[in-house]
């Protein structure tokens, strides 16, 4: 290969590239956010004793869980669009990530719940607990124990699939990428850089994750997850 | 005796041999092209006139003509290699292709990294509505939601318009991965226009593919030159493609091709006072 590597245009370029990085970390920490929100809400109707709850839960779940997420992110802009309901890329990355995540973790909720002995839902109500004092104080701290690190794992995948939302017009680290790289065509340049800052966003998130989950769960001090 | 003619033996075969393997490393592009007996251009197939895929699903237009003209003018076989607007500089440098014959916009920026003949077609840069707006002017544009394909010349010469002219304008800004993305949200009402190039945007108010759409107003932006491109390094290459667009010029074969895929009066190709 003939090519000279010149790498001043991305020095240059540099406060723009890490503009686009924090759209893609604010994208990706909203999504996360909500989905988890929205996958315990879809855990608790998957395992409710009401068939019409259970039945749109698992619709959603296998949707999300067996379609490609680029498919859902154009469900939500082109399909939705065709329809006539218009919504801005920002909103439309967030929800595509939001819906994928939720289905994703609402099955890893009802895993967690399933791995944690159902004597402790016993005992809680016997020492006087309501049901729900019961969910908030006795099981979800365990379940949040138990679904620690998948959840880790999808907070670096929901990062990662963040960069999909070049395709619908978001500017985020690899739609700005995309965008300086035409104006000079310096394509390995710009996506070497691209790929060591999508490198360090990941490690630094684990990081963070893994010091959250050292200090509130003893994870990593010999506590069993 | 015999040593010594063993030795000039020697001598005379290391200096062949040696002849032989610089004659190849200097062989440029040109050369490899005739070797290899095969022409392998780089041209945008979601890009019509210019390159896209009849109901066969093999790759014409004007761009992929362009090919065909050189490989036959060459004496060799034509390979077309379908790229999107992001691989066409990835597919270049890496060998895949031997020239980018793919509207490629020649400006300064970019021939800091490639190697851009003289300009071999001319477009304007025109809006694209739906049926229904009500866009008649440029200035209108001004509060309008706008898209255009990323990584496009017209992408960024409206961007730095719009930063100019229109510092405070309430209109948005859209980029979308290709032109169908955009055509698409232009006919859904995504953005109210998109900027593409006046070939391709009768293109596709002819073709009834994406609905009701009209020519809108055609961008200040002047003339936009597309020239081939290949390696930076390669003189004898551009200098043989430069001389075989002015051939296309000059034989009317560049007219023959604009009638048939454009249509209309074929522009000038060449800057009133300017000497290529």
């Amino acid at each position: 290969m003939d090519y000279q590597f010149l790498w001043r245009p991305v020095i240059q370029s540099l406060p723009q590239m890490l503009g686009g990085a924090s759209v893609t970390l604010q994208v990706s920490v909203l999504s996360m956010a909500i989905g988890m929100v929205l996958a315990l809400i879809l855990c608790f109707a998957k395992m409710s004793s009401f068939a019409g709850l259970r039945f749109v839960a698992n619709i959603w779940i296998e949707i999300a869980r067996n379609t490609p997420a680029l498919f859902q992110l154009y469900f939500f802009k082109f399909g939705l669009g065709a329809v006539g309901i218009l919504i801005d890329s920002y909103i439309t990355v967030v929800m595509a990530l939001a819906f994928n995540t939720a289905g994703y973790m609402a099955e890893t909720f009802r895993g967690g719940y399933a791995a944690i002995p159902n004597t402790q839902l016993r005992s809680a109500r016997s020492l006087g607990m309501t049901a729900f004092q019961a969910q908030v104080h006795v099981m979800f701290p365990q379940l949040l124990r138990a679904v620690y690190h998948p959840m880790t794992n999808q907070f670096i995948w929901v990062i990662l699939m963040s960069s999909l939302g070049m395709l619908v017009g978001l500017r985020e680290l690899s739609g700005e990428t995309q965008f300086l790289y035409s104006k000079t065509f310096r394509a390995f340049e710009y996506f070497a850089a691209t790929a060591i800052i999508y490198y360090l966003i990941a490690k630094l998130v684990l990081g963070l994750m893994t010091l959250i989950g050292n200090k509130v769960f003893g994870l990593n001090r010999g506590g069993v997850a | 005796m015999n040593n010594l003619f063993k030795g000039a033996a020697s001598a005379v075969l290391a200096l062949s041999a040696s002849v032989l393997i610089t004659g190849q490393a200097a062989a440029d592009k040109l050369d490899d092209v005739l070797a290899d007996g095969e022409l392998r251009c780089a041209v945008v197939l979601d890009f019509p006139p210019m390159g896209f895929r009849d109901s066969n699903n093999e790759p014409v237009g004007m761009d992929v003509d362009m090919c065909a003209d050189l490989a036959a003018a060459m004496g060799v076989d034509h390979q077309v290699v379908g790229v999107t607007w992001a691989e066409r500089i990835p597919a270049l440098i890496s060998g895949k292709v031997d020239v980018a014959i793919a509207s490629s916009s020649d400006t300064l920026e970019r021939a800091q990294t490639v190697g851009f003949t003289v300009p071999y077609m001319v477009f304007q840069f025109q809006a694209l509505l739906k049926e229904d707006a009500d866009i008649t002017a440029w200035e209108d544009l001004e509060s309008a939601r706008v898209g255009a394909a990323v990584g496009t010349t017209y992408e960024s010469e409206f961007l730095a318009y719009k930063d100019t002219h229109w510092p405070d304008a309430e209109g948005r800004y859209v980029s979308f991965q290709s032109e169908n993305e955009s055509f698409l949200a232009v006919s859904q009402g995504q953005v109210d226009a998109v900027i593409v190039t006046d070939t391709a945007a009768a293109n596709v108010v002819n073709s009834d593919k994406y609905g009701e759409l009209k020519l809108g107003p055609v961008a200040p932006f002047g003339a936009d030159y597309v020239g081939m491109m290949t390696l930076r390094q390669e003189y004898g290459w551009i200098n043989y493609l430069n001389l075989f667009i002015n051939r296309q010029i000059r034989s009317g074969r560049f007219d023959e091709l604009y009638a048939k895929w454009i249509g209309g009066e074929p522009p000038a190709l060449d800057i009133p006072g300017v000497y290529y």
